[in-house]
């Protein structure tokens, strides 16, 4: 019998970068092939070349046993594919009906019977009168559900639909799921947690540096195998690696914290506490969407804190703006480089800068240009940022060294501390060891980092001491011998570390 | 060669070329047309356009817009003419009283915008209503009819010089140099070191860029985007002053129909409608070249006075239209990737 | 009771009706003469001429883009007809050349804004330039009066109920755009590109194409409102129209139509023109000059977004606080589940 759908040795690479390195996987009617990998491992680049929103730059793609050019969206439509998104693309200001029917010719009362049929079938629960602005994740990702059964879908794509729904939802959710594998339908389940693939799935793949490194049906499978394809085959090369660098474990005893976060609320995280000591790496490990940054923001003064405190160097900050938190001593390089990081049709020189401009360092009101150039020239020579001019835009270097700008402007504050949020995603190998340095030199200049990566193997090389944070909570803590990619990745995954000597909160 | 092509990549050599070439056209066609004299005056009769668009620069350049400056003139007009003529107020501290009333509407509009997130457009489309409706009640609290505009001016001395209120507009310094002109020149070397030189010109270009990276460095982009409307609002005030002392009459609906010319000379002069680029120089070099346009299209080809909206349409067309298809392959590529980014 | 309030709360052009009935009523208390059905039915008798340009430019606005050379356009049909008039010409051949021009000036617009990617303000502040000035060839810039025949009769003509044939007729243009809008697949694709263009385009709606229409749309209305306007006032100068586009945006925005776009419908379009056309009417009878008209229209046109600015904004924050702390209620449920698979 021919599969429902065959992906045969994918290749994409943006620029340099390679992101898909010859991916293979086929599904049958009625599999849910539970997708694994971490972030920037190529899942989402894959999946877009099937939706057709991204091309191969090699292999082919079959559907239902023909190969398909796959050329654009509505190709990938026709030939029932569809892509539920993490965040789903819904027309907000549209009632949950108009929102399905949209985009169809058929007549009114066709589609209404249509959707009264599938609605039944799957016994949703839903008013169709709501306007899509009121709806709940769970309840967009129905409505994107039924998006594509109204389309005759046959492959449908989950983009990692748990990730935002409470445990109810969930739960109605994997019924649903699995209504939809009875009905024949293929699906590729994305997912970040390792207990769902278990519980919903019947195949698994795994996903790392853009190869698939496990593949196979899930009886298969036991956690312990999930977790050690999911780790690079170096990790252990890796370690002793690290060890070739002078490094001494801190002496914490003499240490007084520069941060302490004590009982800390906000929106998306909750009862987080760590101290942060002079000249140490707090490595803080998690998934996407556990809340880390959300903190990270919060202590940022970029949200609303709903409680405990934040205190540096004995002082209590919490809650003060951004403005304030510069002048205190935090500075933040964030997440998502090119919606908060970048001025992107500015200078390097102005995008080095853009901090201080709420001091007086680069004049009081007159912008004192030299000074400029010398703060920006000082940090592109100290990170060997390959520019041509100071005066060139941002926009025209690499992501890496892009980066290497961003992370110049959060020390050119001169700050304690500094929240360094993901960052090498996206950036390539030798910007990355270059962006390692200079984490390693702000450590010995005494600068406390906190080191948010979902990258574990970033958290094993760099950091002094870990956290994991799970779902909004800190849920382990490691000292420095049992950081290691297996502790880590156990406990970011929600997976209690049995054997490890890392206490869970 | 290549130094050439490096400097036709600026915009403002193309503009001083455009200038120059308006320069050649209308000299060949009229010899009259080179009359240094009526060339000044041909800018100072539309000086307003000339010094709103050089502040409404800087509100685009925060990725704003600003229709309601032209409504501000007037009411600035018709202000200082009720207060110095109606009121018996001093000349001087009702044109000071003017601007601050003008500073005030602008902080009015731009708290809307930065405050409360409305769209630029729409809160000056409604302060252009409101301010010119204001303008209208102030100008009916006058004895003068709202029609024929308040005016005798303090003006002149027994040897005829224009002194006091009236010099603004119609005197002239250096012996050549009429005060409007002169005082634009001054304004465009202050706002090329407001916004090319200082703090809080970076601080408006960043905010344009990327308003939520300025929010992460630490920039106060409400205070800052609010103050660009303010500053408009004055510069339309100054525009307003010069205005009703060259023509020696205070009305209302001064400058009513300028909003068509300012947007064109700020769209014309690089500032990129988005936000994030623009300069001075650029906007001012483009609104010489609506002026020279507005003074020489009637003088040498005999077109009237009252269909000079075609031309300076048919430009601003001809130019975002020529940059749409010069960026063309970026745009598709841009939309693309928001697609990816999207549906991550 | 309160699924009703609800409802109501969500359509938008209540809070425009609402703004109009409570105007008619503070008239009517400063002056009870104004409480007649004469009186009332002329407010909306007397907004043909914004209706038609509100209702044209509500497409383009519901888009998501704005389309400011509507005045132009009007005053370009209005000297076109006027001309035709002074001939004692036929208003159908006035409507014919009107919706040319219409579609002519729509399809340039579209193609600026769609196919190039045009910032449209500054666009259509372009086309607007340009069609003024096709005014003044047009008109050889004198003001068109002194037709020959009856073609001023028509507007004060009426049909029924003290409608006249015109605001007749406009009702009639109003539930009908109303119903495509509302009722048809491609009538929501204009409010689809407004609300979500990259959610359109992945449903296979094309934004360039609906976009097009949008303008050809406010282009044919724009027109076929300067045929209405010369019959009405029996002149055209070459700036009629002047501004009107200002005006009906402010009608759009006053009857519910959000600028930012995928929000609204005809019939708030057409309860905003009522409110901008009628303000002086009502200034006349509470006894207060004409020059409150601006100001009014001011005060009104920014309370009414910044209302809106503010609500909406608050409830994009409030669902998004919503769902983070969802994350972490789920997370305090679920904590134990780990720890018992531990053990």
């Amino acid at each position: 019998m021919e599969k429902m759908l065959t992906v045969d040795n994918i290749h994409k690479a943006f620029g340099t970068n390679e992101v898909l390195k010859g991916v293979t996987l086929s599904l049958d009617k009625g599999d849910v092939l539970a997708l694994i990998g971490g972030n920037g491992a190529g899942k989402s680049t894959l999946m877009k070349i099937i939706m057709g929103i991204y091309h191969a730059d090699k292999g082919d793609i079959y559907i239902d046993g023909s190969m398909i050019n796959v050329s654009s969206t509505s190709v990938a439509l026709a030939n029932g594919v569809y892509m539920v998104p993490q965040e789903p693309l819904l027309f907000p200001n549209m009632t949950v009906e108009e929102n399905i029917l949209i985009g169809f010719n058929e007549s009114a009362a066709e589609l209404h019977a249509k959707l009264d049929k599938h609605i039944e079938e799957l016994q949703f629960d839903l008013n169709l009168q709501r306007k899509a602005n009121t709806l709940s994740i769970a309840e967009q990702q129905l409505v994107e559900i039924l998006k594509g059964l109204m389309r005759e879908a046959k492959i449908l794509i989950l983009d990692e639909p748990t990730s935002a729904l409470t445990i109810g939802e969930v739960q109605s959710l994997f019924r649903i799921v699995n209504d939809l594998k009875q009905k024949g339908i293929a699906i590729i389940y994305i997912t970040h947690r390792l207990t769902e693939v278990f519980e919903i799935a019947t195949h698994v793949a795994i996903m790392r540096d853009g190869i698939i490194t496990a593949n196979g049906p899930v009886s298969e499978f036991n956690r312990e195998m999930l977790v050690n394809a999911l780790l690079p085959p170096d990790a252990v090369h890796n370690t002793n690696n690290k060890t070739e660098r002078k490094e001494v474990e801190l002496d914490y005893s003499n240490l007084k914290p520069v941060l302490e976060v004590k009982d800390f609320s906000g929106y998306g995280f909750s009862d987080v506490s760590f101290d942060l000591y002079p000249g140490e790496i707090l490595g803080v490990a998690g998934v996407v969407g556990a809340g880390r940054t959300e903190m990270a923001r919060t202590i940022f003064g970029r949200d609303i804190v709903l409680g405990g405190k934040v205190i540096l160097d004995g002082k209590d900050v919490t809650g003060l703006t951004t403005r304030k938190m510069l002048a205190a001593g935090v500075n933040y390089v964030p997440e998502d480089r090119y919606y908060h990081g970048i001025f992107k049709i500015s200078s390097i020189a102005a995008n080095t800068t853009s901090a201080l401009l709420a001091s007086d360092e680069i004049g009081k009101f007159k912008l004192n240009r030299k000074k400029e150039n010398s703060i920006a020239s000082k940090y592109a020579e100290e990170f060997r940022t390959k520019l041509v001019s100071l005066e060139d835009l941002i926009g025209s270097l690499s992501g890496g060294n892009q980066q290497k700008v961003v992370i110049g402007r959060s020390l050119s504050t001169k700050p304690k501390v500094v929240i360094l949020d993901e960052p090498t995603r996206g950036i390539d190998a030798g910007a990355r060891s270059d962006v390692y340095n200079i984490i390693h030199h702000l450590k010995e200049e005494g600068v406390a980092v906190l080191l948010i990566s979902s990258d574990m193997e970033e958290v094993v090389e760099l950091a002094d001491r870990a956290v994991t944070v799970y779902q909004g909570r800190i849920n382990a803590e490691f000292s420095k011998k049992d950081i290691n990619q297996d502790n880590l990745t156990s406990a970011a995954f929600g997976i209690p570390v049995a054997k490890a000597s890392g206490e869970l909160a | 060669m290549k130094r050439l092509r490096g400097l036709l990549k600026n915009w403002e050599v193309i503009l001083l070329l455009l200038l120059a070439s308006e320069f050649i056209i209308f000299t060949l066609a009229n010899p009259k047309f080179l009359n240094p004299v009526s060339i000044l005056s041909s800018i100072t009769n539309y000086i307003g356009i000339c010094i709103i668009a050089l502040f409404v620069t800087f509100v685009m350049i925060t990725g704003g817009i600003d229709i309601q400056a032209p409504s501000i003139i007037g009411l600035t007009s018709i202000t200082i003419g009720v207060l110095w003529s109606d009121a018996g107020f001093n000349i001087w501290v009702a044109v000071i009283a003017a601007i601050v009333l003008s500073a005030l509407c602008g902080a009015l509009s731009g708290f809307f915008v930065a405050y409360c997130d409305v769209q630029p457009m729409v809160v000056t489309l409604g302060g252009s209503f409101l301010y010119s409706g204001l303008a209208l009640l102030i100008s009916s609290m006058s004895k003068t009819p709202a029609y024929q505009g308040i005016s005798k001016f303090p003006m002149k001395t027994e040897a005829g010089e224009f002194v006091s209120f009236r010099f603004l507009g119609k005197g002239t310094i250096f012996g050549f140099l009429p005060m409007p002109v002169f005082i634009y020149i001054v304004l465009i070397l202050i706002c090329w070191f407001l916004l090319h030189k200082t703090k809080y010109g970076r601080q408006i270009f960043l905010i344009g860029v990327n308003k939520q990276a300025a929010e992460y460095s630490g920039i106060h982009t409400k205070v800052i985007t609010m103050s660009t409307y303010i500053l408009t609002a004055i510069g339309a005030s100054i525009a307003g002053i010069l205005l009703t002392s060259n023509v020696d009459s205070a009305k209302y609906d001064l400058g009513s129909t300028f909003t068509l010319s300012i947007i064109t000379a700020v769209v014309m002069g690089g500032t990129l409608s988005t936000g994030g680029k623009g300069s001075i120089f650029g906007t001012a070099l483009a609104s010489l070249i609506i002026c020279i346009l507005r003074y020489g299209l009637p003088l040498c080809f005999g077109v009237s006075t009252q269909n000079l909206d075609l031309p300076v349409g048919a430009m601003l067309l001809a130019v975002v239209v020529g940059r749409a298809i010069m960026g063309r392959g970026l745009l598709s590529k841009y939309f693309k990737r928001n697609l990816g980014n999207k549906s991550q | 009771m309160k699924n009703i309030f609800n409802s109501l709360k969500s359509i938008r052009w209540i809070s425009g009706l609402l703004f109009l009935i409570a105007m008619i009523l503070i008239t009517g208390m400063a002056n009870p003469d104004f409480l007649s059905y004469k009186n009332i039915i002329s407010c909306f008798n007397a907004s043909v001429v914004f209706t038609l340009l509100a209702i044209g430019i509500s497409f383009v606005i519901m888009t998501g883009e704005i389309d400011v050379s509507i005045g132009a356009t009007m005053g370009l049909t209005a000297s076109i007809a006027g001309m035709i008039a002074q001939q004692d010409g036929s208003p159908v051949k006035m409507l014919l050349i009107a919706v040319v021009v219409g579609i002519a000036v729509g399809a340039a617009n579209g193609v600026g804004v769609a196919y190039f990617g045009v910032p449209s303000l500054i666009l259509t502040l372009g086309t607007n330039g340009i069609v003024r000035g096709l005014v003044y060839i047009v008109s050889d810039g004198k003001t068109v009066e002194n037709y020959a025949g009856t073609f001023t009769n028509y507007g004060e003509k009426v049909a029924a109920f003290g409608i006249t044939y015109y605001y007749a007729v406009v009702i009639a243009v109003v539930l009908i755009t109303h119903f495509l809008l509302t009722r048809t697949a491609k009538g929501r694709h204009f409010i689809a590109v407004g609300d979500n263009n990259l959610g359109a385009e992945l449903v296979g709606i094309s934004v360039f194409k609906t976009k097009m229409l949008a303008y050809m749309l406010s282009g044919i209305f724009a027109a076929i409102a300067g045929v209405a306007f010369a019959s009405k006032y029996g002149q055209v100068n070459i700036v009629a129209g002047a501004g009107y586009e200002m005006s009906a945006i402010a009608a759009c925005v006053l009857g519910g139509i959000s600028l930012s776009g995928g929000l609204g419908n005809t019939i708030g379009a057409a309860i905003g023109a009522v409110i901008m056309s009628s303000v002086s009417r009502m200034l006349v009878f509470i006894g207060l000059s004409s020059n409150f008209n601006n100001t009014i229209t001011g005060v009104l046109l920014i309370t009414i977004v910044v209302v809106d600015a503010l609500t909406q904004k608050n409830s994009i924050e409030k669902a998004r606080r919503k769902r983070l702390l969802q994350r972490t209620a789920h997370s305090a449920g679920s904590m134990p589940e780990p720890e018992k698979g531990g053990e």
